[in-house]
């Protein structure tokens, strides 16, 4: 045990030793630390779509900053308004509060005012229940059409009422009556837990992708440096390779643990001036953490000793990617399958990947998050998944052995397991 | 201590490699392990180190299993490697960690074999910095850093220039005067002469030749003379022996200036002496008792195929 110990250290000075992997840490860490901070000096409410959270000097000045750059916004916009609904601009002055009417006399007037770019766009109101909207370039965020068919429609209301002796007020008191509801979850909001859960699947993913790869190079590396002989000659092959795997775990867990760590604590010290808005991604309950790193580490360790084999099937780096596609093919698939069956988490497929040692690192923390399940269907998932990983430490070990001294062309995992399977 | 390899076989697919490969050695004495290239040198190394298994045959130390694991061995492979990337002296005490040795002792003895090989300075450097010859070097005192009993050697003198040779000859030294059991291969047979007691020589997976350097010299020797006349080539000198002497002995080899005869069944030296004396056209310049080199040895027991 103690010679683990020794590769383990050894490994994991490797990472620590690293400036890349030191430097891309800290950078990632500091750069999300502080952005946590940025509600705190500088505007975001709008962006946000919340309150100012701010002192009432700074609130007066951002006030008429907001109303100079809002006179710089005008929008000016045309009308040729046919019927005369418009006699009164005041109801477009409220529906459009940063543009400005141009009145015209008819339709040739208005497309040459927008050709011609006097004006950004213009409306055609034939009657209440008709109107043509001239715009040169359509913006994709251009809302002009949506807001005016209000305007229309409570036009079209007041003419309705007014030709049917309706009093307005009482017709709208009426008609536009709030439903009010009451909401009551008993057990786990979706709309709550969808985000975090998304952003752990993510995370999830691309720590066993991108970790899963630098063990695999490590092992190739000391292939094709020929340090391997060396190695396996002084100590049992499965400490080099647990040891190794080991130390990439933490190193990933270290890693990941300061950047999501440095977000956490940012935002927590900062969740007012967010007004609350990230909370769907960085409030994440206890249980679900928990199961987040029980099954995690789970299938980063089954993953990460796979990784360990196939970095030992190949005498140079560059070919690992040849031999890992079928390892990568499921993780991607598990990826996509989870992903696409989010919105639910207690259907069968999700059910299903929850218990298989290649999925359950990701569907079983999304079922605890999102979905129903029962105490006993996490143990069992939890004692599949790591008999597996001890079981493909194992073999892994075993591969890693065998692929000590075989060099040249890359060897494929289904036919190592072939040899490994001839041989005992 | 006396390690015994006997009858050691092993195929890779249907190839035979090694065709029962037998020899022993103990402590204090060097054995030269000798062949060709592709003779199975390495394999037998290999396997004596428990990176191959044999498909049969055994190996004892002192009479029990020998077990790789269970005593310390320094090993030298032929496939040279450690960490470019790393601290020559943290991945020394790594690799001494690696067999058991504690950090405190791992360092002490890091220290001592950089020492040793003159390449303490670079103990803090990145192994990639330093020339081949003095990566070579640390990859030596690598081997010896966990204070071994058994010290292998595969091919240790390749890529050393003359002076850090003399390096590696006078640590080789030390090792046989401390009681170490050193086994090492290598076509350098200058090198083998001067430091081994006993050789195996390996050809086709097979043992042709073994046993102690001193006796092998000396039966290969035996009846076997140098003769070479005033004034003549070796050429000619073989001339006149094929005609003149051809009932008394055969011609072995030719040097550069003499020629290597071997007596005839019941020839004596004397009765050579005496009819070489009696032949007016040749005058003896040298009549002396030859004594092979290995080098000799081992191209008369494997290079008739080459």
């Amino acid at each position: 045990m103690r010679r683990f110990w020794t590769v383990f250290e050894f490994e994991l000075l490797s990472y620590i030793k690293n400036k890349s992997f030191m430097v891309t840490t800290i950078l990632i860490a500091v750069l999300l630390g502080a952005a946590m901070f940025l509600p705190r000096f500088v505007d975001m409410s709008e962006m946000l779509g919340i309150e100012k959270t701010v002192d009432n000097d700074k609130q007066a000045d951002w006030d008429s900053e907001d109303a100079e750059e809002d006179s710089q916004d005008i929008a000016k916009l045309g009308i040729v308004d046919e019927q005369g609904f418009f006699t009164e601009k005041a109801i477009l002055e409220q529906t459009f509060p940063n543009a400005e009417f141009t009145f015209m006399k008819d339709v040739d007037e208005l497309k040459e005012a927008v050709e011609s770019e006097e004006v950004e766009a213009g409306f055609l109101v034939k009657d209440d229940l008709n109107y043509e909207y001239y715009v040169l370039n359509r913006d994709i965020t251009d809302e002009n059409q949506f807001i005016f068919n209000e305007v229309l429609s409570l036009i079209h209301k007041q003419i309705y009422c007014a030709e049917n002796g309706i009093d307005y007020a009482t017709f709208v008191e009426g008609y536009e009556a709030v439903v009010e509801c009451e909401e009551q979850i008993l057990g786990k909001d979706a709309e709550d837990s969808y985000w975090y859960c998304y952003v752990l699947v993510i995370v999830i993913f691309m720590m066993i992708i991108m970790y899963g790869v630098m063990i695999a190079t490590s092992v190739t590396t000391e292939k094709s440096n020929r340090s391997i002989e060396v190695l396996v000659t002084s100590i049992d092959s499965t400490y080099l390779l647990f040891g190794k795997v080991f130390a990439g775990a933490v190193a990933a867990v270290v890693q990941v643990g300061l950047i999501l760590g440095a977000a956490l604590v940012g935002y927590s010290m900062n969740h007012t001036y967010w007004g609350d808005k990230l909370d769907i991604i960085l409030d994440i309950p206890g249980n679900v953490l928990v199961g987040f790193a029980i099954f995690g580490i789970g299938g980063f360790l089954f993953y990460a000793f796979l990784y360990g084999a196939v970095g030992a099937l190949v005498s140079k780096t560059e070919d690992i990617n040849k031999v890992a596609g079928g390892i990568q093919m499921v993780i991607m698939i598990v990826y996509f399958v989870v992903l696409f069956q989010l919105q639910n988490p207690d259907g069968l497929p999700m059910k299903v990947c929850s218990f298989l040692p290649v999925s359950s690192y990701s569907a079983m923390f999304v079922r605890i998050g999102m979905g129903s399940v029962a105490t006993w269907e996490i143990v069992v998932s939890a004692v599949i998944l790591f008999v597996s990983v001890f079981v493909a430490g194992w073999i892994a070990a075993k591969i890693y052995r065998m692929g000590t001294l075989r060099y040249g062309n890359p060897i494929s995992l289904s036919k190592a397991l072939k040899d490994l399977k001839k041989a005992d | 201590m006396k390690l015994e390899v006997k009858d050691i076989r092993k195929s890779f697919g249907d190839k035979e490699i090694l065709k029962g490969i037998s020899f022993s050695v103990e402590s204090g004495k060097a054995l030269g392990l000798l062949g060709r290239n592709g003779a199975g040198k390495t394999t037998t190394i290999r396997i004596l180190m428990d990176v191959f298994h044999a498909n049969s045959g055994e190996m004892f130390l002192d009479g029990e299993k020998f077990n790789p694991r269970k005593v310390q061995i320094g090993y030298l492979p032929e496939e040279r490697g450690l960490y470019p990337k790393r601290q020559i002296l943290e991945q020394m005490v790594y690799l001494a960690r690696l067999r058991g040795v504690s950090k405190k002792e791992a360092i002490a003895n890091s220290e001592k074999w950089l020492e040793k090989m003159q390449v303490s300075q670079y103990k803090d450097k990145l192994l990639e910095t330093l020339s081949k010859g003095n990566q070579q070097k640390v990859q030596l005192a690598s081997t010896l850093v966990c204070n071994p009993d058994i010290v292998i050697l595969d091919e240790p003198f390749s890529g050393l220039d003359p002076v850090n040779s003399q390096i590696l000859q006078d640590v080789v030294r030390e090792l046989i005067g401390e009681g170490k059991i050193v086994i090492f291969s290598s076509h350098q047979m200058s090198y083998v002469e001067e430091f081994c007691e006993d050789v195996v020589i390996i050809n086709h997976g097979e043992v042709v030749l073994s046993g102690n350097l001193m006796d092998i010299k000396r039966e290969f020797g035996e009846n076997q003379l140098v003769l070479s006349g005033v004034g003549m080539t070796a050429e000619d000198t073989r001339q006149m022996v094929e005609k003149q002497l051809a009932d008394y002995v055969e011609v072995t080899g030719t040097s550069k200036e003499d020629v290597i005869v071997r007596l005839l069944n019941g020839v004596t030296r004397k009765q050579l002496l005496k009819r070489l004396t009696e032949l007016d056209e040749f005058s003896v310049e040298h009549f002396e008792t030859y004594k092979p080199s290995l080098n000799d040895i081992f191209v008369a027991k494997v290079g008739e195929e080459a």
